[in-house]
Order: structure tokens, then sequence, then C-alpha cells
């Protein structure tokens, strides 16, 4: 077995790693609450540390997809020819930073769930079946099995809103799920259109890249369904005006949910639009991207403003995810190197900041069962070390230089400038926005007199602070060095189809 | 290798004992004060030996000329890395020592240097004193960084870090509302200007291909750049400035700003972070030379905001509110002084301003701790007895302020002057004549009001005592500074340090400026200065507000108007109630009552009402459904019937 061989099964052992973690937790009883939280601890931090192999294995000069495997499924059956369906796992510059986020953000996820109480066994199954889904979707080169593990990541989420969540959790989960289905089931219908127009039998990516490359797709065929697959995702993206599942979602779920969902579900959208929408179907991109970059800009502007007089904490985060997953949906409308590349570090930056926000959200909420901010008042004197996190977090989503969102948007708003200066001109005042719902919801919580009723706080726990920390360290080293992860973004960026350099 | 090379250590040295004192301070005996007086100690004396290597290789020595500028007598050292790449996008992060830099470096390490000093007196006993020095070297890192900076990215950067370290440290007292509000209210009024900063700066690195400062300004010059697209982005780079420097119409967060501690006020607020506008303009200036009708936009926006907020002074009872005021309005200064082409005029002013307000607000930061936080004119009086050292030096700092001769203030204001009759608008003069006026009376004014004449409160001054040497010895050196810096003005005391020339020619390099003294206009830069002490004087002698409250009664609308500065924040506020947090609500209902009860509920309301309408289908009895089925063939066969024609 050969190096390359042997890194495939590398990514082979981390798709499979949440999934075995699932397996095994079903067969401890339910009961033994400590066996089954030590089981995800240790898949967690297995996770985490193949990830961040999986990263840093990831070779710049190479390019393209890397530590690849291929196990041929079903083929030469009725309409599927030679491939027809592969396991094709591998990654890319863009996944392996993707890949890095869902083990950072689902390590930090299961620490902070390590309290939960009611139903553990079941809540771990369905959690790491959705970690499994999304490991699934970044390794995926093959149609079939994108979707599948895309739904995989979908589904549980149902449950563990329904289940495990708060403040109208039915209406958010019903909400979330039917919104979700729905982009899915418009991202199915683009890939049989896919694959019944390119006629040569096959689900496999690479297959597909190079007949879209040959000319297989027609200008109007790929102007016809580049909007399901962006629509389609762009749900899930929180795409303006199909956001709103967004605020109600994260205001229901469970704290590991909303971490693991805003911080890394909400980036298989955008990651579904690189890879089906521009990836195959580049034609199309070209001539829908004007439109979503008009989108892109409204959900900016519109998710900042909605978020500066909202007085619930979650709904504040939810708006500003809106407001940021707007960013990343510019940056993608670019179509130049630079802004696509600030789209994935946006999807990064914003998946360890938010994560890092609703674990904070999290340990203050489950103390004292408010999240409204006017119940709050000088919780720096009680909670130091939770508003120095918090206050860290709060300012990368402000854009503060030193910080992950700072880097983002820095080349995002260059690619826009770019190619689009009048809107780069609109959406940047969302940033100034930002600094004003940010700083209004430290004044109000933090500082001032401090309210009697909260004297009994406790700060963060070991445990919580261990998952912040984790979560502090990505956003601080992609704000201060962030060479590492444009290098391998932009390995693959400069290569996708119709994205053209600036000088 | 040189020392100068390696400058970015000035900068790398506090950073590092940033990290120490947030993580450790809290353990360490008396919070790791000495370790910050350590840090900028060091930066300072690395300052020392840059500025002597600097001097000792002028003349062409040694000196990198990437950009191929033509051998100067003033050589730049460069030293770069690359940072990051995406595609043929390649940042840069690197150093860029020239005159500016070095003055720059001189005065951030030397204010530093003494507010790390006055502070272990001034904060001693507070809570989170461990924090205060930790963010205070935070922020000095900061701001070597942004005057180091060879790009406007790194600039950038530093630029929003001293803004986050100003917030941090004006809601230093966090436990008072008013704090808070303070700190939100500069950071965000100064956010708007970034973004404009943000914007000039991606238009130009777009249109110049690199964000080099120096390429950048070289493009500018070759016409490489459209000239509109020049003006514009040159207009969003003056918004940053306009933000940090406190101009009119963003000068509303400086006054409030002195809610935090006064050494912070004094290092920040004074001497370093609200002039990186000036270092940021002046820096650029060949490139807003060229950029239409710039020039004369600085001009306009120094001369408004000296004037406006020298009325205001006049009004101000707080002490550390008069020093605010008269912060902005020596910005303004400067800012003509730029407008009016004449660089090393403001960078002098900048210079000789941030030692002696330093010394001011360091001075008032005594009187603050002597009498137990009593700031208020008002409260205050007949001082003088009680802390003479501190009315000394503060006495000395005033007249510096008020430009009498032969104070520092005096030479670099007198430059000033001269500069916009060289620039040729005697308009411009007369105005800013005026407006030197006002400052020499609002500074008597304070002086008079705060050390002379009896006290007001008894009970304060029998409490009030001079501050202790942690704290005087700072405003001893600072008070040497303030008499002794102007003099660099002169060839003599300049070949003596180093650059033959003098200050003004050293600063400048593009078109050499040599200092010569002009009798007519020192007399009537001196007569200024006259008129508006002794005016204050005659108004305010012995403590008494009688004359005054005459003035006052004899215009009420403009008393009005100067008591309320002018309505600003009162505009803004209903500016931000009504219309951004108004335009907030709207969207916030839209996206619950519209987008979501319509589209979303909407369309799960239609889906339950069909299904509510269709249930009557279900029936269950079968002749119901026989007959569904015979109508169903039925129209099936007359349909196909009719299709095949």
């Amino acid at each position: 077995m050969d190096y390359d061989e042997a890194q495939g099964y590398v990514v082979l052992s981390t798709l499979c790693m949440p999934l075995l973690a699932a397996l095994i937790i079903l067969f401890i009883p339910g009961s033994k609450k400590m066996a089954i939280r030590y089981v995800s601890l240790i898949a967690a931090t297995a996770m985490l540390g193949l990830s961040i192999y999986i990263f840093t294995a990831y070779q710049v000069a190479g390019a393209g997809i890397q530590m690849e495997l291929q196990w041929p499924w079903v083929e030469n059956v009725g309409f599927l020819g030679e491939d027809g369906i592969t396991l094709h796992l591998g990654v890319d510059g863009i996944s392996a930073l993707l890949v890095l986020l869902n083990g950072i953000v689902s390590f930090a996820a299961t620490i902070v769930s390590w309290k939960i109480d009611f139903r553990p066994k079941d809540f771990f199954i369905l959690f790491w079946v959705l970690v499994g889904g999304v490991y699934g979707t970044f390794f995926s080169f093959d149609l079939f099995f994108w979707f599948f593990f895309y739904e995989l990541a979908v589904v549980p989420l149902y449950l563990l809103i329904g289940v495990w969540g708060s403040t109208r959790k039915e209406y958010g989960a019903m909400k979330l799920t039917l919104m979700l289905v729905g982009g899915s089931v418009l991202i199915w219908i683009g890939i049989f259109a896919v694959f019944h127009e390119a006629n040569i039998g096959t689900f496999s990516l690479p297959a597909l890249y190079e007949a879209a490359e040959n000319g297989a797709f027609s200008t109007n065929f790929q102007r016809t369904f580049f909007p399901f697959f962006v629509v389609g995702c762009g749900v899930l993206a929180a795409l303006w005006p199909f956001h709103t599942w967004s605020p109600d979602g994260h205001m229901s779920a469970p704290t590991a949910v909303s971490m693991v969902h805003a911080g890394v579900l909400m980036k298989l959208g955008a990651f579904g639009i690189i890879r089906l929408g521009i990836q195959l179907l580049p034609e199309g991109a070209a001539f829908w991207m004007p439109g979503l970059m008009v989108l892109g800009v409204i959900g900016a502007v519109y998710g900042a403003t909605a978020a500066l007089t909202q007085r619930d904490f979650k709904l504040i985060s939810g708006y500003s995810s809106v407001s940021h997953m707007g960013y990343v949906i510019m940056g993608l409308a670019t179509m130049n190197d630079v802004g696509v590349t600030g789209a994935v570090l946006q999807m990064f930056s914003h998946g360890v900041m938010t994560a890092l926000v609703f674990l904070l959200i999290g340990a203050l909420y489950d103390q004292a069962h408010t999240r409204d901010l006017k119940d709050y008042g000088g919780i720096a004197k009680i909670m130091p070390a939770w508003v120095v996190f918090y206050t860290v977090a709060g300012l990368a989503n402000v854009g503060l230089p030193g910080l992950s969102g700072f880097t983002a948007e820095f080349h995002i708003f260059v690619g826009t400038f770019h190619s689009y200066p009048l809107f780069g001109g609109l959406a940047i005042f969302a940033a100034a926005l930002a600094a004003g719902y940010m700083l209004r919801m430290f004044s109000i919580v933090f500082f001032g007199p401090t309210n009697p009723r909260w004297a009994d706080l406790k700060d963060l726990r070991p445990l919580e602070a261990m998952g912040a920390v984790t979560l502090l360290a990505a956003i601080v080293l992609m704000g201060v060095w962030w060479a590492p992860f444009t290098d391998r973004v932009a390995a693959t960026v400069t290569h996708l189809p119709g994205v053209i350099g600036i000088a | 290798m040189t020392i100068t090379e390696h400058a970015y250590l000035l900068a790398a040295i506090p950073a590092g004992m940033f990290l120490l004192l947030a993580l450790l301070g809290r353990y360490l005996p008396r919070g790791g004060d000495y370790l910050g007086v350590l840090a900028t100690g060091t930066s300072f004396g690395l300052m020392i030996a840059v500025v002597a290597n600097y001097v000792q290789n002028r003349g062409g020595l040694g000196g990198a000329f990437q950009h191929g500028l033509e051998a100067q007598e003033f050589p730049a050292w460069t030293n770069s890395i690359e940072w990051s790449t995406v595609g043929d996008f390649v940042l840069r992060m690197g150093i860029y020592v020239d005159p500016i830099t070095v003055l720059m470096l001189g005065v951030i390490t030397t204010v530093a240097l003494m507010v790390n000093i006055f502070s272990i007196g001034y904060m001693k006993g507070e809570p989170r004193y461990y924090w205060f020095f930790a963010v205070l070297q935070l922020f000095v890192a900061s701001m070597l960084m942004l005057v180091l900076a060879d790009n406007l990215l790194l600039l950038l950067i530093s630029w929003e870090l001293v803004g986050v370290c100003s917030f941090l440290l004006i809601g230093f007292y966090w436990e008072k509302r008013s704090a808070t509000e303070a700190a939100k209210k500069a950071f965000i009024t100064t956010r708007v200007g970034d973004v404009g900063l943000f914007i000039g700066v991606v238009l130009l690195g777009k249109a110049a291909g690199t964000f080099n400062i120096q390429d950048v300004i070289h493009a500018a010059q070759e016409g490489h750049i459209g000239s509109t697209y020049l003006f514009v982005s040159m207009m969003f780079l003056f918004l940053g400035a306009m933000g940090k420097s406190a101009q009119v119409p963003f000068h509303v967060w400086l006054p409030d700003a002195m809610e935090g501690p006064t050494p912070v006020s004094a290092l920040i607020h004074a001497a370093t972070m609200v002039v990186a506008g000036v270092y940021l303009t002046a820096r650029m200036l060949p490139a807003f030379e060229v950029a239409g009708d710039m020039m004369l936009i600085i001009t306009l926006v120094g001369l408004v905001t000296a004037l406006l907020t020298g009325f205001i002074a006049l009004a101000q009872t707080d002490i550390k509110k008069v020093l605010a005021y008269s912060t902005v309005g020596q910005l303004g200064f400067m800012f003509v002084a730029l407008g009016s082409g004449a660089p090393e005029a403001a960078m002098f002013h900048l210079m000789t301003h941030a030692f002696f307000k330093a010394l001011l607000f360091l001075g008032s930061g005594s009187v603050i701790h002597a009498t137990h936080h009593h700031q208020e004119m008002d409260e205050l009086g007949g001082l003088w007895k009680k802390m003479p050292i501190t009315a000394t030096t503060f006495l000395i700092g005033s007249l510096a302020l008020a430009g009498v001769f032969p104070l520092a203030g005096f030479w670099s204001k007198d430059e000033i002057l001269h500069s916009t009759l060289d620039w040729g608008g005697g308009w411009a003069f007369i105005l800013l004549a005026f407006a030197a006026v006002l400052t020499a009376f609002y500074t008597t004014r304070l002086f008079v009001r705060t050390f002379l004449g009896k006290p007001k409160d008894q009970h304060i001054y029998e409490h009030t005592h001079e501050s202790s040497f942690v704290m005087t010895g700072p405003l001893l050196f600072l008070c040497l500074l303030a008499i002794v810096s102007g003099f660099v003005v002169f060839q003599d005391v300049g070949k003596a340090i180093g650059f033959p020339g003098g200050i003004t020619e050293f600063i400048f390099v593009e078109h050499p400026h040599v200092f010569h003294i002009d009798w007519a206009l020192a007399g009537t830069s001196i007569a200024i200065g006259v008129i508006g002490i002794f005016s204050a004087g005659w108004m305010y002698w012995g403590g008494s507000t009688v004359r005054s409250t005459k003035l006052a009664e004899w215009q009420p609308g403009l008393y009005d108007m100067i008591t309320n500065k002018f309505y600003f924040d009162e505009m803004y506020q209903y500016g931000i109630d009504r219309g951004l947090l108004g335009f907030s609500f709207i969207v916030s209902w839209f996206d619950r009552y519209v987008v979501n009860d319509t589209g979303v509920d909407g369309s799960a309301q239609i889906t339950k009402y069909s299904g509510s309408v269709l249930k009557y289908a279900q029936t269950g009895k079968v002749p119901n459904y026989a007959m569904g089925v015979a109508i169903g063939v039925i129209t099936l066969a007359v349909v196909g019937l009719a299709v095949r024609g």
C-alpha cells in the first residue's frame, strides 16, 4: 500500500469514525450515561486529530483532489455505465479547510454536550449520524453519495431540535426540516438533470466535470438548472429570502446542535453551490452570479439591520448569521479567485466564531433560563472568563483585524470591489452595523451595574472552557497567520472553472 | 543589518508583554506594572537607537531604495516579507522607516513611557490594575505598528487594533453606565470612519495593484489612477482620518472618551491615537495633492473643527472636557497645515502638541487623583498652594498650548500660521488666528479657575495634596519637553542633534523647507497669545464669574448653542433613534410578518386549508368512490376522443 492509498484510508476512517461511534453507542444501554459520553469524547478527539492531519497533509503544490479512495459500488447496470456509482472519497483545498472546521466544531460541541442528561444515548447517536453526514458530504466526489450524505446530515436535525430544543421547538424544527427538504428536492432534480444531460452513465463528479469542460451541458441547460442548485443549497446557506428557518431554528436548537448547525451545516449549502453549481455549470454560474450578488448584499445588510433591535441572544446570532452568510454568497458571486477564496475563509471563520457564540449562550442559558438581553447587566463581574470569550467572538464577528472575520471579509471585499464596486460599497455598511448590534449587546449584558438576581451564576466550567479555547485558537490563528488557510483554499479556487484571477 | 531594519521590535516587545500580562498579570505582584514600564522603556531605548542609527546613516548610506526614488539625503529603510498569496494577489507585510516614522516613534515611545510610569501612581488600588497595564501594552504595540507599516493593509489592521484598545480603556470603569456608553460611542463613531478607510484602502489597492504605500503614492503621482477614481478613494481614506482624529462631524466621541482613566486620555486621546489621522494624511499627502480638491477639503475640515471646538471649549466646566475639545481643535490646526501643503508644520505641531497636551492631561490627572475624582472647575480653585509642582508644570503646559514665546507651542503654531499664508489663503489665516485666540482664552480660563483664586469647595481643598514623585516625575520630564522641543526648528539645534536644517527640513524631504524666523508673523503670534490670555485673565481673575455671566447674558442664543455643543449629539441621537433603529424595526417586522408569516407559514396554511377541504372527498362510502371512478373514466374518454380528433 503506497502513501496516497494510505492517506485515502485516513479519509475513510475519518468518515467512519462518527458512524462507528453512533454504532457503538447504539449497543450501550441508555442508563450507562458516562460510557456514552466517554465513547463520544474519544471519537470526537480522534476526529479532531484526523481533521487536523488531513488539513496539514494537503499538498498545496499538488492542488486538485488528494487522498483519494475509490470503491466501485454499482456499475454497468441498467442506466449506469462504467463507474456508475462509486464511493469516491478525497479532499481538495476547499474541503480540507471545511473538514478541519467540522473536526473543531464537533469536538467543542461534544464536550459541551457532556451535561445533557435527558436521553444522552439517543442524542449522541443522532448527533454522530449528523456529523458523519457532514464529513461524507465534504469527502464525496460522487454525486450519489454526495446527496446521500447531505440528506444524512439534514434529517437528524428534526429530532435533535424537536426533542432536545427549547422555545417553540416543534415549530422551529418543523419549519427548518420542511424548508431544507424543499431545497433538497430542487438539488435532486438538478442532479438528475445533470446525470441525464451528460449521458455518460456515471455519478462520478470528476467525470462529470470533465464532461462539462468538453461542452456536455449547453448554455441553455446550464442557465436553466443552475438556479436549482443555488436555491436548493442556498436554503441551507440561509440565502435571502430563504433564510427564515435560521433565526427560529437557532432559537429552538439545543446548544450543541446550534453549534454544529450554524457552525458547519450552513456551510454545506455554500459548499454545494461551489461543488455542484460553479464546478458543474460554470456558464450558468456566470449568467446568474450578478443576481446572486444582489441577494448576498441584501442578506448582508438585511441581517445586520434586523439584528440591531433584537432582544434575544440567539436571534441576534441568527440574524448576524444571515448577514455573514450574505458575505459568503457575495464572495462566491464575485467569481474571481480572491472573492471566492474569501467566501471559503468566511465559511470557516463564521463557523468557528458562531459555534463559540452559541457555546457561550448555552452556558449562560442553562443557568439563567432567559435569553432576553434586558434581564441582564454587569455580567462581567460574575462571569469574567465568559465575557472575555464572548468579547473576542463578538469582535471577530464585527471583523476586527487579528481575528478570523477580518481575514475573510478583507478577501471578500477585495474581490467584490474588483468585480462589483457599488455592491461592495453598499454591503460594507453591514460591517458598521455589526459594530452597532454587537456593542449594543455588550453594553447591555456585560457592563453596567450588576443585577443581584444573577449573583450566583457560575463562570465557564472546565469542559466548556476547553471547548471555547479550541474555537478561540482557530479564530486567532486565522486572524493572524492566514497563509496556511489561503494557500490551501486558493490552490483549488484558482482552478475552478469560470473563476478569474485578479492582479 | 541595522537596528532600523528591525524596528518592528519596538512593537513586538510591548505586544509580547501584553500576552504575558493579560494571561499572568493577575498572579504577579503589583499586577506586573513594572513589566509594563520595562516593555515601553525598552521600546523607548530602541527608539533612541533607531534615531541614532538613522541620523548616522543619512546621506544614502545603506538605504534600500526599492521604489526607484532618487537618492536623497534622508533615505527610507524597508524590510518586508511575503504574507499570503491568492493567485496573483500577493500580500506583503513589512516596515518602512523614514523621517515621519522616526518622529512618530519618538513621540509615541516617549509619551507611552511617561504615561506608564504615571499610571503606577494614578491607578494604584484600582480594580483590574493588571488589565489596565496589559491593554496599555497592546495599545503601544498597535500604535507603533501603525506608524511602521509599509503597506495600507497593515496600517488598517493596526488602525482598528488601536481603536479596540481605546474602546477597552474608555470603558475601563465598566460598572459605570456612562463609561460603557462612551466606549460604545467612540468605537461606533470611529468605525464609521474606519469603513471609509477600508473602502479607500481596497480601492487604492485595486487601482495600484499593491497595498504598498510608496507604490500607491507613486501610482497616483504618475497618473496611473483615474482622477475621479483617485479623488473618490482618497476621500474615503480621509473619512477614516477624520473619524480617528475626531474632526467635525466625527468629533462627538472624543469628549465623551474622557470617561476613561486620565493617563489613557493623555496617551490615546491626546498624544497618539487621535493623531493617527494626521499621520495618515501626512503620509499620503503626495497622493492627496494630486487628488482633485482634496487639499481644500482637508483645510476646510481642519478650519471648521478648530473654530467650532474653540467655541465649545469656552463654556465647558469639566477640566478634561476643556482639554478634549482643545485636542480636537489642535488636530484641526494640523489638518489646516496639511491642507496648505505643509506636512512639516503639521508634524512639528503634532510633536510639540503631544508633549504639552500629554503634560496637561497628566497634570489634570494629578489634580483629579489629589482631589479624589473631582474634575469640575466649579468645585476647584486655588490649588496652586496645595500642589505647586503640578500647578507650575500645568502653567507651562498651558502657556505652550496658548502659544506663548518661546515655548514649544509657539514655534509650531507659528509654522502652521505661516503655512496658511504661503498657501495663499488670507481668509484661512485670519480664521485660524481667531481660533488661536480662542485657544489662548480657554486655556487661561482653565488654569485660572483651577489653580488660582479662592477654593470653591473648602472640603475638597483641604483634602488635596501634592502627588507622589512617580506622578510628578513624568510631569517634570514632559514639562521640560514642552519648553525645549520647539527649538528643534532651528538649524543650529538640528545640527547638534543630527539633522542640519532643523526639524522642518528633516520631516519633509521632497520640498525641503528651512525655518527662517519671520518677525512680523512672530509678532502677530505673540499678539494672539497676549489677547487671548489677557482677556481671559481679566474675565476670570480671582475665580470670579461675574463678567463671564454678563457675557453669557449678552447673547443668550449663542451661549445656548455653545453650551449645548451646537446640538451635534442631539442630531445624531435623533437620526439613530428615528432613522436607523426605526429601519431596523421595520426590517424585523417585515421579516417576521411578511417573509415568514406569508411566505413560510402562509404556504403551510394553504396546505393545511387544502387538506381540510379535500378531506371531505374521503367519505369512506363505496357509492361515492364508484361515482368518482365513473366520472373520471367518462372525462378521460371524452378528453381522449377530443384530442384524437
